[in-house]
């Protein structure tokens, strides 16, 4: 028993198809010969299995020419091109050699008897060519289901590990000018205002660790992304001081929701950078949190306006929009929009997630 | 020998940083500071200075913008943050820069530099400044000309001609010919007569630049430049050319 299963497992699919086929070949002509049988036919059982077992012969000879001369990867119509040749051709070689091997076995009936060997190779090429083509016509349909199934296969991987790569880059993505203004604003603070320098290092490095540790985490809680957001902003008033003001509008029971890890610092460093650095009398930055029915409702606003030659798609915004898509699909949204005249209003809802 | 100086950056402490950096350089006498682009011009025509620090990215208008406005662009040591787009812009055009927080060595080697330069030069910091009581731009003063990504800081002895394309001027030297936005007339009021010659309606030429002259229709004369340029002189002004040339 088991060596009979070994043996099953060891045939390739290949033989398989091939020992199925030309059974059923001989099952079906069988079949016929049974029920609709119209003259004597002396030989034909061993009509029969001699053709089958040619057919098995030839059709393998013709696989070892398809595969080595490629004929797989030409493309489609090519490759039909190349099945009607192969399929004629080898149609003339089976009916060849089974009418020889019945001449040589003596099996021919008596009224063929008559006619030349190329009269009786050509009325049997015509069979054969009947067979061989649909021999062929499965042999490359497979191979090209496997192969495109194959193709589409790499896509998708390829596709995922893109998606990957760039969610590692867009998360530990923090904008280098601010870092180095950062640190020149501190550098200026040490005199100045010692105790200030002191804690505006602790700040920075809050904000540097959080983004290295946020390439591992797939969400973080609201208060964690809060709270590297208040040491940017506190960082930024530095540079900024008088021109940049800051309000919060959050609630306490949106502060475990899970979001993006460094999202909404993104959506804060655009507002800072598109909004307030450009106005030459700053203005407000104003970040909210709250349910709205089944969602978890970010709003990030800011004084300033897009204008025409501003991309929404730009790196941080278009990131925004992908990381929100991979994570919740088409459940979660991203606006960003002017309102009124001075206002930027940059909204992400996401699935609210019950939390026991 | 002290070298009027102007900052202008959008961050007090950046200023008060650089201010304290350049304690360290007796030479240089920092006059004013600006907080804004804007605000970089008023001083710059107020003082007239010989050097200024610079930020790229300020609100409103960038330091570009600022010196694409000024007639005469004074000596210029661009400071940024990292700053993808201004880095750029330095590499292709050469210009000089230094990165904050600024690295006290850097800063001074570019001020080193700039005192070589002049040196080099017939001119130094301080007679220079003695002729910018009027706003008359000498042959040696420099313009900044910016056209699209490219920009350049050019001595007014190297243009050979401006010529006039609606409010807009484009200005031939070397290789290039980028637009400023200034009109003819308002340049002709700053270019010393001696040097730079209102040839007619749409040219200034550069009278150093003059490689021949011939007589032309009407009495007019037919110049060409240096360059390969053919600029057409007219009648009343021909006039006046040949009262330049035979004194």
């Amino acid at each position: 028993m088991f060596t009979f299963r070994f043996m099953i497992r060891n045939i390739s699919k290949y033989w398989l198809c091939q020992i199925g086929g030309w059974s059923t070949y001989i099952i079906v002509y069988t079949f016929f010969f049974l029920t609709l049988r119209t003259q004597e036919q002396p030989y034909f059982y061993k009509v029969l299995f001699l053709d089958a077992f040619l057919g098995v012969i030839v059709t393998h000879i013709m696989r070892n020419v398809i595969r080595k001369l490629g004929f797989l990867r030409l493309p489609l119509e090519q490759q039909i091109v190349y099945i009607f040749l192969t399929t004629i051709g080898f149609s003339f070689l089976f009916a060849f050699s089974s009418i020889f091997v019945e001449d040589f076995l003596n099996f021919t009936s008596e009224q063929f008897k008559q006619y030349t060997m190329i009269n009786k190779t050509m009325r049997a090429s015509f069979g054969c060519f009947l067979f061989l083509l649909i021999w062929n016509l499965i042999y490359f349909t497979y191979h090209y289901v496997v192969k495109s199934r194959q193709e589409q296969l790499d896509k998708i991987r390829l596709q995922s590990l893109v998606k990957e790569l760039e969610l590692k880059t867009i998360k530990s993505h923090i904008n280098p000018h601010f870092i180095f203004n950062a640190l020149n604003s501190i550098r200026a603070l040490v005199d100045e205002n010692p105790e200030r320098a002191r804690q505006a290092i602790t700040e920075l490095s809050n904000i540097l660790r959080s983004s290295m540790q946020a390439e591992k985490l797939e969400t973080a809680p609201l208060e964690r992304e809060l709270n590297i957001v208040k040491d940017y902003l506190a960082l930024e008033y530095i540079r900024f001081e008088d021109r940049l003001n800051v309000e919060y509008d959050i609630d306490e029971d949106t502060l475990n929701q899970p979001v993006p890890p460094m999202m909404l610092q993104t959506l804060v460093e655009n507002a800072i950078k598109h909004g307030i650095s450009k106005l030459v009398n700053g203005g407000i930055i104003k970040i909210t949190s709250d349910f709205t029915q089944d969602f978890h409702e970010l709003i990030v606003e800011n004084t300033g306006r897009m204008n025409g030659d501003f991309n929404p798609d730009g790196f941080g915004l278009h990131s925004t929009k992908n990381r929100l898509m991979l994570m919740y699909g088409d459940k979660a949204t991203f606006k960003i929009t002017n309102e009124g005249n001075d206002r930027v209003k940059a909204v992400v809802t996401m699935p609210a997630t019950i939390i026991l | 020998m002290s070298v009027k100086t102007i900052v202008i950056d959008d961050e007090r402490l950046a200023r008060n940083e650089l201010r304290k950096l350049l304690q360290e350089f007796k030479e240089i006498d920092i006059i004013d500071e600006a907080a804004n682009a804007q605000e970089g011009l008023e001083k710059i025509e107020q003082h007239q200075p010989d050097l200024i620090f610079l930020d790229i990215q300020m609100p409103g208008k960038t330091g570009f913008d600022l010196l694409a406005e000024l007639v005469r662009a004074p000596r210029v040591i661009f400071t940024t943050a990292y700053d993808e787009y201004a880095l750029k812009a330095f590499e292709v055009n050469a210009l000089d820069y230094l990165l904050k927080p600024i690295e006290p060595k850097r800063l001074s080697e570019a001020i080193q530099k700039l005192s070589a330069d002049d040196n080099r030069e017939t001119y130094g910091f301080s007679n220079g400044s003695g002729d910018r009581q009027g706003s008359l731009l000498t042959e040696n003063d420099q313009v900044f000309v910016k056209d699209g990504e490219r920009c350049w800081f050019v001595k007014l002895n190297e243009i050979r001609l401006f010529e006039s394309v609606g409010n807009y001027a484009k200005v031939f030297f070397a290789a290039n010919k980028p637009l400023i936005l200034k009109s003819l007339n308002a340049l002709e009021e700053r270019l010393d007569e001696k040097v730079f010659f209102r040839a007619n309606r749409k040219h200034i030429i550069n009278l150093r630049w003059i490689e021949k002259i011939e007589p032309y229709f009407n009495g007019g004369l037919l110049l060409e430049l240096k360059g390969g340029e053919k600029i057409e002189v007219s009648r009343r002004q021909t006039v006046k050319f040949k009262e330049m040339m035979s004194l």
